[in-house]
C-alpha cells in the first residue's frame, strides 16, 4: 500500500522531537564544567543565531550579502546603548535588539531588491558593516567611541545572570527559540519562496511569487535572529567596542556557515560550535593555534563542500534539511 | 459571436536591436488547442513569450479574456491565468515533485491540497514520487511536473513550448495523452511542437509562423491538410 504524504510528514515530526534530547542533555553542563570552559560554551550559543541568520540569507536566499557582522554590531549596540543609557534591565533591551536587528536587515536588502547581485552585493552589503563601524567609533556619546561602552551585569526578571551558569541557560532558551522558529520558517511557504528564488528568480516571479517581498523579509528574519545573538554577546561580554565587529569578525561568522553547510540550520550549529570552540583546544598547543585552525578549514572546505551538516545528513535522514542534495 | 479568449493584433517583438515577430495575428477561443508551427527561428518561442510576458511587445494589442495584457508582467499576467510551461521547463531542482506542485499554487495560497491529489491522480508517476526532488527524475518525468505544477495554476490558458521535445519515444506517447486528456477537461492551449504528428493528434488548429507574421491558418478538423501539407508549408 502507498503511504501517503501526510504519513510520511507525521512520522518526520515524531522522529524530529527525538532533537529534543540534545538540549535535555545540555542542562547538567554547567555542573560539569569550570567558568572558562562554561564562558566558551557560552560564546558558542551566542554564535549560533549569529550563523542561523547569516545562513538564511547567503545559504536559503542564495545572496551573497556581507551585512551581517552590521546586524550583530547593531543587536549588540542597542541592548547595550538601552542598557546604560536608559537603565533597562539585558531581557527588555533583547526584543529592541532583535527588531533593530530586522530593520537593519530591510535597509541591507534594498540593493538586492535593484537586482545587485554576486560579487556587486558582496561588496555594497560589507560597506554597511564598514558604515556602523564608523557610527560606534563617532557617535561617541551614545556608543563611547574608540574606548567602547562597559555594560552593567544582565539579568532575567531581577534574577542576575552574572554567572555563566546563569547565562548559558538564558542563553540555551533564546537558541532554542532561535532554531525552531527558523526551523519552522524555513518548512513553510515562506521556506519554499526562499529556495524558489534561490534556484530562479524569474521562474519563481514567474510563478506569481513576490520575489522582492521575500527578500525582504528573508533579511529582516536574518537580521533579527542576529540581532539576538549580537544582544547576547553584550550580556556575555560585558562591554562593547567597534573592533569587535570588523572585518575578521565577518570572516570569521562566514567560516562558520561554510564549514557547517550553506542553507543547513543544522550546519549552522556545527558551524558555530567547531569554529568558536575549536581555537579554545588549540590553546594547549601554543604557536600552532591558527595554523592548526587554518588547515581545518581548508580540509572541510576541500572535502565537504557542503559542509560538516552533510556528514550527519548522509548518517541520518533526521539531520537532513528540507531541501538537503544529500 | 463571444470574444475570443486571446486576440493579438499587430503584435511587434524582439530582443534589444533584433526584431523577430514583425505584426503577429492570431485569435483562440475558450476551450480550443491551437498549434503554433514554423521552422526555426520563425519566431514560435517568441510569440509564446510575448503573450506570457517574458518578452515586452513593442507594438501590437493582445487581449486576454476581454482585458489588454500587452506589456504587462510576467507575474500579473500568470495571476490572470495565462500560464507558460517553458522549453527549459523551469523546474526548481531542489525541491519536492510535491513542493514544485504546491508553487504552482503560489497565488491561491490556501485550498489546494485537493488540486495537488488531483494532479497526483492524473500523473500516477508524480503521486508515487511526491517527497523526490525533481534533479532526480527523467526528462518525462519533470515534464509530467512541468505540465502538474502549471495545472495547479488552474489556467485559463495554458501556453506549451515543445512539451516533447528531447524526450525518449515513451514519454512522448504519454505527453501526447496527457494533452489530449486536457484537452477533453476542456482546458484552452496554445501549443509549440516540432512533432507535427503529435501536434495534429491535439490541436483543433495550427497556425505556421514564417519569418515573424503568421502565413498560414488552418483548420485540423476539416481534415483539409495532410501532415505533408503542413511541412512542406514551413519548410517550402
Amino acid at each position: 500500500m502507498q503511504r501517503s504524504a501526510s504519513d510520511g510528514a507525521a512520522r518526520a515530526v515524531v522522529s524530529r522531537r527525538v532533537l529534543w534530547i540534545v538540549p535535555i542533555l545540555l542542562l547538567p553542563l554547567p555542573l560539569l564544567l569550570n567558568p572558562y570552559q562554561q564562558y566558551v560554551i557560552n560564546l558558542v550559543l551566542v554564535y549560533v543565531p549569529v550563523a542561523i541568520g547569516f545562513n538564511v540569507v547567503v545559504g536559503n536566499l542564495g545572496l551573497l550579502a556581507f551585512s551581517n557582522v552590521a546586524f550583530f554590531g547593531i543587536g549588540a549596540y542597542t541592548a547595550g546603548i538601552l542598557m546604560v543609557r536608559l537603565g533597562l534591565p539585558w531581557w527588555v533591551a533583547v526584543p529592541p535588539a532583535a527588531l533593530m536587528g530586522a530593520v537593519a536587515g530591510c535597509a541591507a536588502s534594498v540593493p538586492a531588491l535593484r537586482g545587485v547581485r554576486l560579487f556587486y552585493l558582496a561588496i555594497m552589503t560589507l560597506a554597511f558593516g564598514e558604515l556602523m563601524r564608523w557610527v560606534y567609533i563617532r557617535w561617541i556619546p551614545v556608543t563611547g567611541g574608540s574606548f567602547g561602552m562597559a555594560l552593567p551585569p544582565p539579568d532575567l526578571f531581577g534574577w542576575s545572570l552574572d554567572s555563566e551558569a546563569g547565562k548559558f541557560y538564558v542563553f540555551l532558551g533564546l537558541v532554542l527559540v532561535a532554531i525552531i522558529a527558523t526551523d519552522r520558517i524555513l518548512r513553510s511557504r515562506f521556506g519554499r519562496a526562499f529556495v524558489a528564488i534561490k534556484s530562479d528568480e524569474l521562474a519563481a516571479a514567474a510563478m506569481g511569487v513576490p520575489t522582492n517581498r521575500y527578500i525582504t523579509l528573508g533579511f529582516a528574519w536574518g537580521g533579527a535572529v542576529v540581532g539576538v545573538g549580537g544582544a547576547m554577546y553584550a550580556a556575555l561580554i560585558g562591554h562593547l567596542s567597534p573592533p569587535a565587529f570588523d572585518l575578521t569578525e565577518l570572516i570569521l561568522e562566514f567560516a562558520i556557515i561554510m564549514v557547517g553547510g550553506l542553507g543547513s540550520l543544522v550546519g549552522s550549529v556545527i558551524g558555530a560550535v567547531i569554529i568558536t570552540a575549536a581555537p579554545e583546544f588549540f590553546h594547549e598547543l601554543p604557536g600552532y593555534q591558527e595554523l592548526l585552525f587554518g588547515i581545518l578549514i581548508v580540509l572541510v572546505i576541500l572535502f565537504l563542500p557542503r559542509g560538516l551538516a552533510s556528514l550527519l545528513a548522509r548518517a541520518h535522514p533526521l539531520f537532513r534539511d528540507r531541501y538537503d542534495r544529500g | 459571436m463571444p470574444e475570443p479568449l486571446l486576440t493579438a493584433l499587430g503584435v511587434e517583438a524582439g530582443y534589444r536591436s533584433k526584431q523577430i515577430l514583425f505584426g503577429v495575428d492570431f485569435t483562440i477561443s475558450r476551450g480550443e488547442v491551437v498549434a503554433l508551427l514554423g521552422a526555426n527561428g520563425s519566431g514560435k518561442s517568441t510569440a509564446l513569450n510575448t503573450v506570457s510576458g517574458f518578452v515586452r511587445p513593442s507594438a501590437g494589442s493582445i487581449r486576454f479574456d476581454g482585458e489588454e495584457i500587452a506589456g504587462s508582467p510576467p507575474h500579473r499576467i500568470f495571476r490572470r491565468g495565462i500560464i507558460q510551461v517553458s522549453q527549459a521547463r523551469d523546474l526548481f531542482p531542489d525541491m519536492s515533485v510535491e513542493d514544485n506542485l504546491r508553487l504552482g499554487a503560489w497565488v491561491r495560497g490556501a485550498e489546494i491540497e485537493a488540486d495537488l491529489d488531483a494532479v497526483c491522480t492524473s500523473f500516477p508517476r508524480l503521486g508515487e514520487r511526491r517527497r523526490q526532488p525533481v534533479r532526480l527524475m527523467s526528462g518525462g518525468e519533470q515534464q509530467m511536473v512541468a505540465i502538474g505544477r502549471a495545472l495547479m495554476g488552474r489556467p485559463k490558458l495554458l501556453l506549451l513550448d515543445e512539451p516533447s521535445g528531447g524526450l525518449a519515444p515513451v514519454f512522448v506517447g504519454e505527453i501526447a495523452a496527457i494533452m489530449t486528456a486536457l484537452k477533453g477537461r476542456g482546458i484552452t492551449m496554445l501549443i509549440i511542437e516540432q512533432n507535427i504528428k503529435l501536434a495534429l493528434t491535439v490541436a483543433d488548429r495550427f497556425l505556421i509562423l514564417r519569418d515573424g507574421k503568421v502565413a498560414q491558418g488552418h483548420d485540423v478538423r476539416t481534415g483539409a491538410a495532410t501532415e505533408e501539407d503542413i511541412v512542406r508549408s514551413i519548410y517550402l
